[in-house]
Order: C-alpha cells, then structure tokens, then sequence
C-alpha cells in the first residue's frame, strides 16, 4: 500500500479546489508538460500582445532590404517584398491562436450540446447525434473544406463587393474576414465529432457509476452529485480532448493555410509563409525555417501538455 | 400489527424489470421487519433480489426496474410515498447504506475526507471544519490508522479492506437509525471480513442503531445477526431466529445453503449435499413454488401453487413458506 504524504492540515478546508491544486501539483512534477504549457503561455503572450511590440509592421514593405538573412534589425530576416519575417510570425502566432480558440470553443459547445443530449436522452436522440456524428467524421477534412472554400468564397466575396460600392461602408472591402469565417466555419464543423463522441461516452459511463448511486444514498441533492461528482469525473479527458484539440486546430489551420484554403495572404498565417517559403527554400531557407520551427514548437507544446493533463488529472494512474 | 419497537417494516414489496416481453417480476411480494436494535441478516444466492430490494427501499433502483406494488414504513413512514426532499433527508441521514463494492462505490477524484464530510455539511448543516473534525473521528472509528492523514488522501491509495472501512464510515457518517450493509465484504479476504463484522458488531452496540446485513454466507454472520430473512428468487422463503435457522432449518433451500457450508464435524460425504441447478431467471419463473425445479421433496402440489410464509413454531416467529414443512424436519 502506498505510504500518503502527510500534508499541511489547512489544505482540507478548501476543499472544492483540492482536486484541482492535486493536479496541479502533478503536473509540476511533468517536466515535458512544465516546458509545453511555458511554450504556449509565451506563444499566447506573443499572439495578444505580440503585434504591437514589433519593430515592424507585418505589412510594412522595404524593397530595399529584400530576402534578408536574419540580422540583429531583422530577427528572422525579410522576405522577397522586404517584409520583417519576425514580425511576420508573431502575428501569425495571432492568426494560429485565434483560429485554434474560436474553432475549438464552437466545437467544444456544439459536441457537448449533442454528446449530452445523446447520452443523457438516448434514443431517439442517439441515434441521429451519432448518425450525424459518423458521416460527419466519414467526410475527408480537406474535402470538405475545398467544397466549402470553393462554393461559398467567391459568391461572398462578390455580395460583399456589391454591398461596398453600394454603401461605400469600409467595412465590406475588409476581404480578410471572409477567410476567418470560413475558415472558423469549416474547421469548426469538422472538429465538433469527437467532443461529441467523448461527452457521450462520459454521461453514459458515469451516470451508471455505483459512486453515483451512493452520492444519492446519502441524501445529496442532484446539483451537489452534477457538481461534485459527475462534472470532475468528465472534465479530466475533456480538459485533455480540448488541450489536443487546440494544437490540432493550428496544425489544421496551417495545413489549410499552406493549400491556400485557409486564411490567405496578406494576412500573415504560418501556413500560407510557409507555402511561401518552400519555393525559395533552397536560397533562402529562413523563410520555410522560421515559421515551421514555431509551428512545430506549438504543435509539441500542445502535445506534451495534453500528455500531462492526462496524468495529473487522473489519480487512478499516478503513482 | 406494528408494534411500536417497528424501525423498517416491508409489505409485499414486488420489484418488476422492463424487457421486451414486457414487465418480468424480479423481487416478489417480499414481507420483511427490523426492529430497533435489531440486526437482520438477508440471505440467499447470487441473483436472488438482495440488493435491489434494499435499494427499491431508497428508491434508488437503477432505470427500467421499478415499484410495481408494496410499501415499505420506516419509522412509521412510507418511504415509496414520501416526497423526495423527505427521502433525501432519510437517505444517508437515518438510513445509511455501505455497498457492495468499495472499489466502484467511491468516487475516485474526491479525497475520503471530503467524502465524508459531504452527508455531515448536509444532514448536520456542520461547516468544513467541524466535518473535518468529525470525519477523522470516523475513521478513528472504523479503526483506519492515522486518520488525521487518510482523510486526504484518494480511495486509490488505499487497499481494500480499508476502501470497504471509509465506505463503513460514510454510512456511519450522520448515526443512522438503520445501516443496510449490502455484502460489505465480498470484495474481501477472509481475515478482514472477520475483522468488518466484529466491527460492525462493536459499533452497532456502541450507536444503538439496526443493521440489515445482506449476503450470500450465512457461516460470516452467525455471530453477527439476531435473525435471519432466506430470499429465494425474490421471495422470501423462510424467516427465522439466527439459532433456530441453524438447528432446524425448515425450507429445503435453507437446509441446502446450510449444507453447503463446511463444517469440521461433517462427514466429507454430506459436503456433498449442496444445491444443483440455478435460480430461476426474472420472467421464466416456475408456476408454483419458485424453487420446484430444483427441491428433493417437490410434490405435485408444489408445481401449481404457491406455498405461504407461514409460521412453523409455537411462538410464531419461525416462518417457512413450503408445503413440506413436517417432512423437511423429519428429513433433519
Ligand atoms: N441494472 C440491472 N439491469 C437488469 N437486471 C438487473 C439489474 N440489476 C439487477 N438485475 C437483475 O435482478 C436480479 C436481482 O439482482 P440483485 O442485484 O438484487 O441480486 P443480489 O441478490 O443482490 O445478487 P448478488 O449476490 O450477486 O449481489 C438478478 O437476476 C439480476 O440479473
Ligand atoms: S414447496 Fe415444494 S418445491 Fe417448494 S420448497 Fe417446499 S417442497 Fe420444495
Ligand atoms: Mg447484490
């Protein structure tokens, strides 16, 4: 039997958190996690703040200084329009973040809403959330979100022009916001399935739990159990689900980027710099190397914390 | 007829599942009592309705199994009728309840202490820190070394035999006027079950409280019980002074159960006398006595009607439901 820490005895009297400072604890003990969540902290930190504190704008070009290699004026070099590469990135990383957040909160209530409802009411429900949820999951990604780019971008583009020259209102010039919709809409409709899939699976199994019949023989009411019990027993692996879910997000995001079905140039997208830069890589491989080495960084970051949310927040598997 | 020493009293209570064929019965007209103080024992096989007769008491009974008819007075009152704020301060407040499996039962991201203090926040209306308090003297008493330490620490990290000890506590947690203790110790090795009922035994003296022991080995609980009630596919079968069971079982069910306890007087032959075949399944139940199909005396009577509890001694508190009664007792 494993010997327990004593620990400071105030500890209990908070008690509703302790699972969580438990976690936490944990986690501080995961190097590979530490080290993922330090990266993500930054990259977020560089994606809310970072595009104010260039040196440089992101659009800014300078013909003089084209294909740069990077320098102590250009910590990334510039590019073949003379553009800071730097500055680049980090409002790529705005572009990454932003994408990965809004895809994945529209994913994650949209798989709740339906997972819930599925578990909870079971069939009719079920059948048709999880019918729904199988062809959705069967359509391949890229597919659909070609189709999607290419049926609905021009027809947009085109009412929006209209509406501009009608109204003159500057608003309906501003192009860069059908790409995020589109790609919030499309990467959104493609990510909701296994949120959907996990809090079914998680309503089901734990709404069985013998520890639930014994929470209501003790006279709990139901919004204690919801609370105390059914909600901290789901929320470890859809911690985890969304913790993955985000770094697959700014994967999917640069992916669609770099086939040009995602947020297109100007806008700087990690994806679509580098599609930029695999042209030119041979003379100029900071272009591919910048961008990539933050994307991987990103995408290991998010990987190594999800790993570690996994284990902190599940006490069954620690040791 | 409920005299006032009356803690739980059940009348044909009947259980029914849902299935495709339609309702099956799988807990049948069941007529038990415990009076205060009293430890009843609740015995018979694998499957025969122990513990959702308990938990339909708590109206906890798991989805497509239902009430279909009886009720059940605790302290007076229709528990199948009370309102579900009432019932919810008799569960756990005057009924506790220790369930079968201490691994399953307690919930896995909650510290024991905090377990523990969630019935006495609720029932007690104590704060934090009094719970706290009070949930290290719980474990104190269910006699779990350094409590002051195990209240924080997660059911994993504890073994078995001390999982089922909190889950003891929990139930213990607001001195419950009656603790249901469904098979606290199968889960179990035999020197711990010893050691869960003699402290089962030592508390209910302590607390004044009845005690409802379910199982399935009627040799764990002879010391324990003072009475016991024999459940054969959802009826009860006999119902008996734990002394009386012992030295003249009525019902051949109950003399086979006892039969297939080894003694160290037996002959290794008689070891032999334990029961073929197996309980009769919810919805393919035998017309007359549930237990026809697999009884040395069955007669014909036995295969169209139903045999009563009815009492077998003078005093009336050794009842057997079987048309073989005498010749039961002649074959002892
Ligand atoms: N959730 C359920 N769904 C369907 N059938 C059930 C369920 N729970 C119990 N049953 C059935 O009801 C009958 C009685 O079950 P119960 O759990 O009361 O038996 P038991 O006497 O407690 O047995 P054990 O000693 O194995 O715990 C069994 O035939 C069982 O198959
Ligand atoms: S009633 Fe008949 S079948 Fe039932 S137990 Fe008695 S003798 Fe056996
Ligand atoms: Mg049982």
């Amino acid at each position: 039997m494993s010997t327990v820490q004593a620990q400071p005895a105030p500890l209990v009297e908070e008690a509703p958190v302790s699972l969580w400072r438990d976690a936490w604890y944990r986690l501080k003990r995961n190097r590979l996690a530490i080290f993922g969540l330090g990266v993500i902290i930054l990259l977020a930190f560089v994606a809310l703040f970072g595009p104010y504190l260039t040196p440089y704008d992101f659009l800014s070009q300078d013909l003089e200084a084209r294909n740069q290699a990077p320098s102590l004026a250009h910590l990334f070099g510039t590019d073949d329009l003379g553009r800071d590469v730097f500055s680049r990135v980090v409002y790529g990383t705005r572009t990454a973040f932003v994408v990965a957040v809004v895809v994945t909160a529209i994913a994650l209530v949209i798989g709740t809403v339906l997972g819930a409802v599925a578990g909870f009411f079971g069939n009719p429900f079920d059948r048709v959330i999880m019918w729904l949820t199988d062809v959705t999951m069967s359509v391949p990604n890229l597919l659909l979100v070609v189709v999607i780019n290419a049926s609905l971008k021009t027809p947009i583009a085109q009412w929006m022009e209209a509406r501009y020259l009608e109204t003159l209102n500057p608003f309906y010039r501003e192009t860069v916001w059908i790409d995020f919709l589109l790609v919030f809409g499309s990467m959104a409709l493609i990510s909701w399935p296994p949120y959907a899939r996990l809090v079914r699976a998680q309503v089901l199994s734990i709404r069985s739990r013998p520890y639930i019949t014994a929470a209501q023989a003790l006279g709990l009411s139901n919004r204690i159990i919801l609370m105390r019990y059914v909600i901290p027993n789901a929320l470890g692996p859809l911690i985890v689900a969304v913790s993955a879910g985000l770094g697959t997000a700014m994967v999917l995001e640069s992916a669609f980027s770099f086939l040009g079905v995602g947020v297109n140039p100007p806008t700087p997208s990690w994806g679509n710099m580098i599609s930029d830069g695999l042209r030119v890589w041979q003379h100029y491989p900071h272009l591919l190397a910048a961008p990539a080495a933050v994307l991987g960084l990103a995408s290991v970051a998010f990987s190594f914390l999800g790993d570690g949310l996994n284990d902190a927040l599940n006490p069954r598997g620690s040791k | 007829m409920t005299g006032k020493n009356r803690l739980l009293d059940v009348r044909g209570l009947t259980v029914e599942i849902e299935t495709r064929r339609g309702p099956a019965v799988i807990v049948d007209g069941i007529d038990l009592h415990v009076d205060k103080g009293e430890t009843l024992g609740v015995v018979g096989e694998s499957g025969c309705g122990k513990s959702l007769t308990m938990l339909s008491l708590m109206r906890l009974l798991p989805n497509k199994i239902r009430v279909a008819k009886g009720e059940a007075h605790f302290d007076g009152r229709d528990l199948q009728k009370m309102s579900n704020r009432e019932l919810r301060k008799v569960r756990g407040g005057d009924i506790g309840f220790v369930f079968q499996d201490p691994v399953t039962s307690l919930n896995p991201v909650m510290r024991i202490g905090d377990q523990l203090a969630e019935p006495l926040i609720y029932h007690r209306g104590m704060n934090r820190k009094q719970a706290r308090e009070r949930a290290i003297e719980l474990l104190r008493l269910v006699g779990i070394p350094g409590p002051e330490e195990r209240i924080q620490a997660y059911p994993h990290e504890l073994s078995g035999g001390m999982r089922q000890r909190v889950m003891i506590a929990i139930g213990l947690a607001c001195e419950p006027k009656l603790l249901i203790a469904d098979e606290p110790t199968t889960a179990l090795d035999v020197t711990i079950q010893a050691q869960i009922v003699d402290l089962v035994k030592g508390l209910r003296e302590k607390l004044g409280m009845s005690v409802v022991w379910i199982t399935h080995d009627l040799a764990l609980i002879a010391g324990l019980v003072d009475r016991v009630v024999v459940l054969y596919a959802g009826t009860v079968v006999e119902d008996a002074p734990v002394d009386a069971l012992y030295a003249s079982p009525r019902h051949p069910y109950t003399r086979g159960l006892l039969a297939s306890i080894p003694k160290l007087s037996d002959a290794p032959a008689s070891r032999l006398n334990s029961i073929g075949g197996t309980p009769p399944e919810p919805g393919r139940r035998p017309q007359g006595c549930p237990f026809a199909p697999r009884c040395p005396l069955a007669m014909d009577i036995c295969r169209t009607h139903v045999p009563k509890l009815e009492p077998v001694s003078a005093a009336g508190s050794h009842r057997a439901a079987c048309f073989a009664v005498e010749k039961a007792l002649e074959a002892a």
